[in-house]
C-alpha cells in the first residue's frame, strides 16, 4: 500500500468511526427492515470509500451520509417492489417482521403510533430534526427541498405529531378509566388499543 | 415556546437512547476493514458524477464502472493466439476474431433475439431465465426449480401483463409503472440484452481475457477459452445481509470465489458457424462450490413476434 493509499484508508476509518452511530440511527429507523438497515450501513460506507474525496468535512459529513443512505434505502424499496411487482399489484401486504415489544400505553408505545399515523413525508423531516439533531436548512440538502420548505414541512409535521400524540394518549386515558385495564378488544376496539396492537406487533426495524 | 410532552416523548424515544443500539454498533466494528479490503479503489471511480444522487443510481453504477483499471492491465498482458477462422481469409488475433464476431452478433441481434441465462452449483440446476426480445416487446420467463414458467415481465406494444396466482392473465398497463432505476424495467432488459450482444460486455470480458485458447469444434463452432476476472464478468457490487456480493447481468449473485472482482475465472466464448456469438459461459470453484454462469443466444435476429396473452382482464383497483 503506497502512502496515498495509507493516508485515504485513515480518512476513511476516521469518518467511519466518527460517523457509523449516525448511519447506523438514520437507517435503523429508515430501512424498512433490520436486515435492509444492515445493507443500507454497508453500502453507504461503500459508496463513502469510493468518493471519499467528495465527502465534505465536518457536521457536512453527516449530511452527505443521510442524504446518501436516503437514497440507498430509496433504491432498496424500489428493488424491492420490483421483485415482488407483481405480488405488490395483488395486494399482498408485507411482512411486520418481528415484534419490538412497547408496554402497553407507555409513551414510547404512542410516541411510534403517533409517528405512524403521520404522512411519510413528515415523519422523515420530523425525526430529521428530533432525533438527527438537523436544521432546516441540513433537513433541506438530506430531501432534496429549500431550507424555507424544509423549516415549513417541520413546523407542520411537529404540530401534526403533537395532535395524533395528545390524541392517542386521552384516548388511552380514557380506555383505562372505562376499562380498568387494556383488555383486548378486537371488533370496535379503540384506537388507542389499536395502536398499542400495532406496536407490539410491529418492529421498530422496520420502524416506519 | 415551551416544548410539548409530546416532542419531549418523542425525544426520549430516540433509537439512540435503546439500550441495544451500543451492541448495534458493536456489530459493526469490522465492516470499514471489510469494505477496504474487499472494494479497492479503482482510477475509474474518480470519474463518477459528484452528486451523491447521481451517483447513487443502481442502474448507471455498476456497468459504467466495470473496473477500467483491471480491464486496462488485463488487456495489457492479454494473450494474443494466432488462430485461423473459417471464411475470415487470414490470420488474426483470438481476441480480433471475438470482437469482431461480438460485432456482427450486434447487428444481428438488435432487432430480436432471445438469450438463456442458467446457473448451475455443484452439478445442479440453480436458476433459469428466458429473455425474448422483438423491438421493444419483451418477454422474461424464469424457469428455475419451482418457479417453472413464472413470468416475470412481459410487454407488448407497450402494454405490461401479469398472471395472478391462479394463473389468469391481467393487464397491468403501462411499463412506465415500473421505478426507474430498478434495473429490471423493460428498458433495463433490452438495455442488457443489447449490452451483451451488441460486444459491450463480450468486448470487455474478452479484453480482459488471459491465457486464450481456442478450438475448433466440428461443427464449424469456435470456442475461445481463457481467464477472467470476476469483476469482468459480476460488474455490479453490493451488500446483502452485510456481506458483499457482486451480481452477473440479468441480477444473479455471483457466490462464492465469483464475490471477488479480482478472482480469475475459467471463460469460454463460442462463436457458432455462422459467425455469430451464440454462448459466454463462465466456471468456478470445485467439487460442492463448483458454479456456472452461462448465457445462450439463439435466434439472432429471428426471434418470432411475441403474442399478447388472451383474454386478459383489466387489473382489479385496489380499494384505497
Amino acid at each position: 500500500m503506497n502512502e496515498t493509499d495509507a493516508e485515504r484508508q485513515r480518512r476513511f476509518n476516521e469518518l467511519f468511526r466518527a460517523r457509523r452511530g449516525d448511519v447506523v440511527a438514520f437507517c435503523g429507523w429508515r430501512a424498512d427492515t433490520a436486515s435492509d438497515a444492515q445493507d443500507a450501513l454497508a453500502e453507504v460506507f461503500l459508496i463513502a470509500w469510493r468518493r471519499l474525496d467528495e465527502v465534505p468535512d465536518g457536521d457536512a459529513a453527516r449530511v452527505w451520509l443521510y442524504a446518501t443512505a436516503r437514497r440507498v434505502i430509496a433504491n432498496q424499496r424500489r428493488s424491492r417492489r420490483r421483485r415482488s411487482a407483481l405480488r405488490d399489484r395483488l395486494a399482498i401486504q408485507p411482512d411486520g417482521g418481528s415484534a419490538e415489544v412497547f408496554a402497553p400505553g407507555s409513551p414510547e408505545a404512542i410516541v411510534h403510533a403517533a409517528l405512524r399515523r403521520l404522512r411519510p413525508a413528515d415523519r422523515e423531516v420530523l425525526l430529521l430534526a428530533e432525533w438527527e439533531n438537523l436544521t432546516p436548512a441540513q433537513i433541506g440538502e438530506v430531501v432534496g427541498c429549500l431550507a424555507v420548505t424544509a423549516r415549513g414541512r417541520l413546523h407542520r409535521a411537529r404540530f401534526r405529531f403533537r395532535v395524533e400524540f395528545e390524541e392517542l394518549q386521552s384516548r388511552g386515558r380514557a380506555a383505562r378509566g372505562a376499562h380498568g385495564t387494556h383488555g383486548a378488544q378486537t371488533e370496535g376496539e379503540d384506537d388507542h388499543a389499536h395502536v398499542e396492537r400495532t406496536s407490539r406487533a410491529q418492529a421498530r426495524q422496520p420502524a416506519f | 415556546m415551551p416544548t410539548s410532552n409530546a416532542l419531549r416523548e418523542l425525544r426520549r424515544a430516540n433509537p439512540r437512547s435503546d439500550p441495544d443500539f451500543d451492541r448495534s454498533l458493536e456489530a459493526t466494528d469490522d465492516l470499514a476493514n471489510r469494505i477496504v479490503r474487499s472494494s479497492p479503489v479503482l482510477p475509474g471511480d474518480a470519474t463518477r458524477p459528484r452528486s451523491p444522487g447521481r451517483a447513487l443510481g443502481m442502474r448507471g453504477r455498476a456497468p459504467v464502472r466495470v473496473g477500467s483499471a483491471v480491464l486496462v492491465a488485463a488487456a495489457i498482458v492479454a494473450a494474443f493466439v494466432i488462430v485461423g477462422r473459417p471464411g475470415a481469409g487470414g490470420i488474426k488475433s483470438a481476441s480480433a476474431a471475438v470482437v469482431q464476431a461480438a460485432e456482427a452478433t450486434a447487428d444481428s441481434a438488435s432487432s430480436s433475439g432471445t438469450a438463456t441465462v442458467a446457473m448451475t452449483h455443484d452439478g445442479e440446476a440453480w436458476t433459469h431465465k428466458t429473455v425474448q426480445w422483438d423491438g421493444t416487446d419483451l418477454d422474461v420467463v424464469d424457469s428455475s426449480q419451482g418457479r417453472q414458467g413464472n413470468r416475470e415481465l412481459l410487454v407488448v406494444d407497450g402494454v405490461m401483463y401479469g398472471q395472478d396466482p391462479n394463473g389468469r392473465w391481467l393487464t397491468l398497463g403501462s411499463p412506465d409503472s415500473i421505478d426507474p432505476g430498478t434495473g429490471t424495467t423493460p428498458d433495463d432488459y433490452l438495455a442488457i440484452t443489447h449490452a451483451d450482444v451488441s460486444g459491450a460486455t463480450l468486448s470487455q470480458i474478452v479484453a480482459g481475457m488471459t491465457d486464450l485458447t481456442t478450438e475448433q469444434r466440428d461443427d464449424g463452432s469456435t470456442v475461445y477459452r481463457g481467464s477472467v476476472p470476476a469483476g469482468l464478468v459480476a460488474t455490479k457490487d453490493g451488500f446483502k445481509e452485510g456481506e458483499s456480493i457482486r451480481v452477473f447481468p440479468f441480477g444473479y449473485v455471483a457466490h462464492d470465489q465469483a464475490a471477488d472482482p479480482a478472482a480469475l475465472l475459467d471463460a469460454s466464448i463460442t462463436v457458432g458457424s455462422d459467425g455469430l456469438i451464440s454462448e459466454l459461459a463462465v466456471r468456478w470453484g470445485e467439487g460442492g462450490s463448483a458454479w456456472t454462469y452461462t448465457v445462450t443466444y439463439t435466434n439472432l435476429g429471428s426471434t418470432g413476434p411475441i403474442k399478447a396473452p388472451d383474454n386478459a382482464q383489466p387489473f382489479p383497483r385496489r380499494s384505497p
